[in-house]
């Protein structure tokens, strides 16, 4: 396990560059992201641990980041004030762009990775944005009117984008559709519906109360499946071919609200999860084993499986990302602890 | 709010109960819980005959006040507001509720209202402190209720109906006397003679063995009061701290000789209605982490409150309305409660309601209710979450409901969890 501490700032999101397999990048805020500075942490795996690169101070708190897919030395950055800045590292000191749009806090920030000219942005305002990196406006503004935790494109289209919400819905938008008063709006899943998960001897069973959603993830091998989690504690999968018929499958176990989710770039089962509760935790969904997500016809949610657990983190785990490169398993966690690590799930499972 | 306040409360929004649901979520703690730290009240006394006969509601509220101060240990001047919930009182009590918070030794800057909501004008009082406690407009406050029917019961309490009123018949309604619609709702639904009195008895029963175990010592704070005694005219000072109107010997066969009091062929009598009498309670209030800040032992907590209207002539039915409403709100079954305080007006009502909610008898007023030791109409919601409390801390269980009817056809009802 490495380790590299981000001295007086606790640590937002963390991800892996998609060019580089030993760099990545961390954003970070000092106060726990309350008041004051933030800074975005470029880092190298060397053969002495973890190195730093460069960082880039800014004035607001930064909560997550998204590398660039078109330019191996860019980096997005989301910050506390409502704007967005893209970082260079090749360039000192300042962000090679910066646009201010969003009226509160920017929650999440993802680069489309098939059309690879486009990025999105969530924001406490209620909305989501999408940008081009040459252009100093938005091209479009998606309203949720809900505090926006979380947004993605999804990696199998380059049109279709997703975000969670603290109205625990998943939303999803089509851009192809006309503009018309659904704002490209083409399905709508309630998180909390559905029919009653089975009970877990010590955990909650049947439907849940609506509770924020704060992080969700698109399966990077079956084009229809996406991972939610949040305050309730729960993980959740969905197909957005069936958006009414409640999740395909959940995973209960954190102890308290799940911040951040990814599925391996790997295995189409397996996601990680990073928790207010100190832990990361390493899952599979149980769709290799449970008829995949063909079988309509299924009585309930399928109740996925805790693999592997690491609990080196001793303040919430607020980000949590795979490794694309090199042997599967290998992921990076950061937390308010001010620590990141660099480990291998593998580790973790027994 | 300052951006780093709204962040604040953004990032602890993701500490709520999410997930956890029914009596897990309820009895979990947190900071923004309203708990109660103090809730005692006098002993309830028979109506023109019991120790309270000769003193004034306001001198009841004021030694329950004070007995709240000394107990509680609570600095006087961090009360920042008390609800008075009282029935009879002429202008609703308003200045003498206040003259007896001066009296008791509330500092001029804690505020005092009263209120009215009939029989569950103490927990309404209540509740109306912990909403507002909950928005924020002050920290600590005491929901009383206070009843001297000694002195201010009698047909003067009600207001001559208006001929607008009468000519509507659910408004005329309202000014039905209770014993009367009682009567009738007894007999609308069914409920024998037998069955009433069988509870009346128990009430009884169950309130002897609860004051000869002395249950009920750690709820009552005893008074000093003036009292003069009707043979002999002379006034003395006597010290009253228990219930006077708990009767030995009581039997469901005993109470079947005595003759109905609102109908010939009726059901309904004075040993199966609640006793006339007097009485205050009180109860402090405040959240969790003041409590901790001020270093106060917590009881337990409030979790929510429910209040329903019912037609005006079966307002004995307002439990069986309103508690599973209460119990909706808090997110718990009827089977999470482990006891039940509901009020008994008259045993027809209350044993209806029992059974229509389908609530086993050993739960229900587990030390008497009513019945067995009165009724002092605004004091009754505020007496029942000290009765509440003591008994579910002394058989170490959780969760409890408080629950009444009201006159004029409402209910009301609340969910406590004891710590």
């Amino acid at each position: 396990m490495l380790h590299y501490r981000t001295q007086g700032y606790n640590g937002c999101a963390v991800k892996y560059s998609p060019f580089f397999d030993n760099r990545l990048a961390v954003a970070s805020s000092s106060n726990f992201g309350l008041v004051g500075n933030g800074r975005l942490h470029i880092l190298e795996l060397t053969a002495n641990g973890i190195q730093p690169l460069k960082w880039f101070t800014t004035q607001d708190s930064l909560y997550d980041l998204a590398w660039s897919e078109i330019h191996e030395n860019q980096v997005l950055a989301a910050s506390g004030d409502g704007s967005i800045k893209l970082f260079d590292c090749t360039a000192n000191d300042f962000p090679i762009s910066n646009w201010k749009e969003h009226a509160r806090e920017v929650f999440s920030v993802s680069w489309n990775p098939v059309a690879k000219d486009r990025f999105c942005s969530s924001s406490w305002d209620g909305t989501v944005r999408i940008w081009s990196p040459h252009r100093p406006q938005s091209l479009l503004t998606l309203p949720t009117h809900s505090c926006t935790y979380s947004a993605s494109f999804c990696p199998h289209s380059p049109d279709i984008i997703s975000c969670v919400t603290s109205d625990s819905y998943v939303r999803v938008f089509d851009l192809r559709t006309p503009a018309s008063a659904s704002n490209h709006l083409v399905t709508q899943i309630p998180i909390h519906a559905g029919p009653p998960a089975p009970a877990i001897p010590g955990q909650p069973g049947g439907p849940a109360p609506p509770a924020e959603a704060l992080t969700h993830d698109w399966n990077k091998y079956r084009p229809t499946v996406l991972a939610t989690a949040g305050v309730d504690r729960a993980i959740r999968t969905f197909d957005i071919r069936a958006p009414q018929q409640g999740p395909l499958s959940t995973m209960l176990g954190h102890e308290y609200a799940v911040r951040k989710l990814a599925w391996s770039p790997h295995l189409s089962n397996v996601l990680l999860s990073a928790s207010y509760d100190m832990t990361c935790r390493v899952w599979s969904d149980r769709s290799d084993v449970a008829g995949g997500d063909m079988d309509m016809m299924r009585a309930g949610p399928v109740v996925g499986a805790e693999l592997g657990r690491m609990g080196r983190h001793t303040e919430f785990v607020t980000g949590v990302d795979w490794c694309l490169f090199g042997s599967e398993g290998w992921c990076a966690s950061v937390g308010w602890d001010e620590n990141l690590y660099v480990w291998d799930v593998r580790a973790t499972m027994s | 709010m300052s951006n780093a306040q709204q962040r604040l409360s953004q990032v602890s929004s993701h500490f709520g109960p999410g997930g956890k649901k029914g009596a897990a979520a309820i009895t979990e703690k947190h900071p923004d819980d309203i708990v109660v730290t103090c809730a005692l009240r006098t002993a309830l006394t028979k109506g023109g005959k019991g120790g309270f006969k000769d003193t004034a509601g306001a001198d009841l509220l004021a030694g329950v006040f004070k007995a709240v101060l000394n107990k509680s240990g609570v600095d006087p001047s961090s009360v920042q507001d008390i609800a008075v919930g009282s029935v009879l009182a002429p202008g609703g009590g308003a200045t003498e509720f206040r003259a007896a918070a001066l009296v008791a030794g509330f500092p001029e800057s804690t505020a005092v209202k009263s209120l009215n909501r009939q029989c569950s004008s103490g927990l309404q009082a209540i509740a109306d402190i912990a909403n507002a406690i909950q928005s924020g407009m002050i920290d600590v406050g005491i929901g009383a209720g206070v009843e001297s029917m000694s002195s201010q019961y009698g047909p003067g309490a009600v207001t001559e109906f208006s001929d607008l009123l009468e000519s509507h018949p659910e408004s005329a309604n309202c000014k039905v006397p209770m014993g009367v619609l009682s009567e009738n709702m007894a007999k609308d639904r069914g409920v024998t003679r037998a069955s009433q009195d069988s509870f009346a008895a128990q009430s009884y029963q169950k309130a002897v063995a609860a004051q000869k175990a002395g249950l009920f010592n750690e709820e009552i704070a005893p008074l000093d009061v003036k009292w003069t005694d009707p043979k002999t005219g002379e006034e003395k000072t006597i010290t009253v701290k228990a219930d006077d109107g708990v009767r030995q010997g009581i039997t469901a066969e005993s109470l079947g000789k005595i003759k109905p009091a609102f109908a010939k062929d009726g059901s309904i009598h004075a040993g199966n209605a609640s006793q006339i009498s007097d009485g205050a309670a009180a109860v402090l209030l405040m959240k969790r982490s003041t409590a901790e800040r001020l270093g106060q032992k917590i009881l337990g907590k409030y979790v929510t409150a429910s209040v329903v209207g019912v037609k005006p002539l079966l307002m004995g039915v307002g439990p069986w309305k309103a508690i599973p409403v209460a119990l909706e709100k808090a997110g718990i079954t009827k089977d999470d409660v482990d006891i039940y305080e509901i009020n008994e007006a008259f045993a027809s009502q209350c044993v209806w309601c029992v059974n229509e909610l389908g609530i086993p008898a050993e739960k229900v007023n587990p030390k008497g209710g009513a019945i067995a030791f009165g009724h002092p109409l605004g004091c009754t919601g505020a007496r029942q979450v000290s009765t509440l409390f003591t008994e579910l801390k002394r058989t170490n269980k959780k969760i409890g409901v408080t629950s009444m009817c009201v006159g004029t056809g409402m209910g009301m009802a609340a969910v406590w969890v004891s710590e």
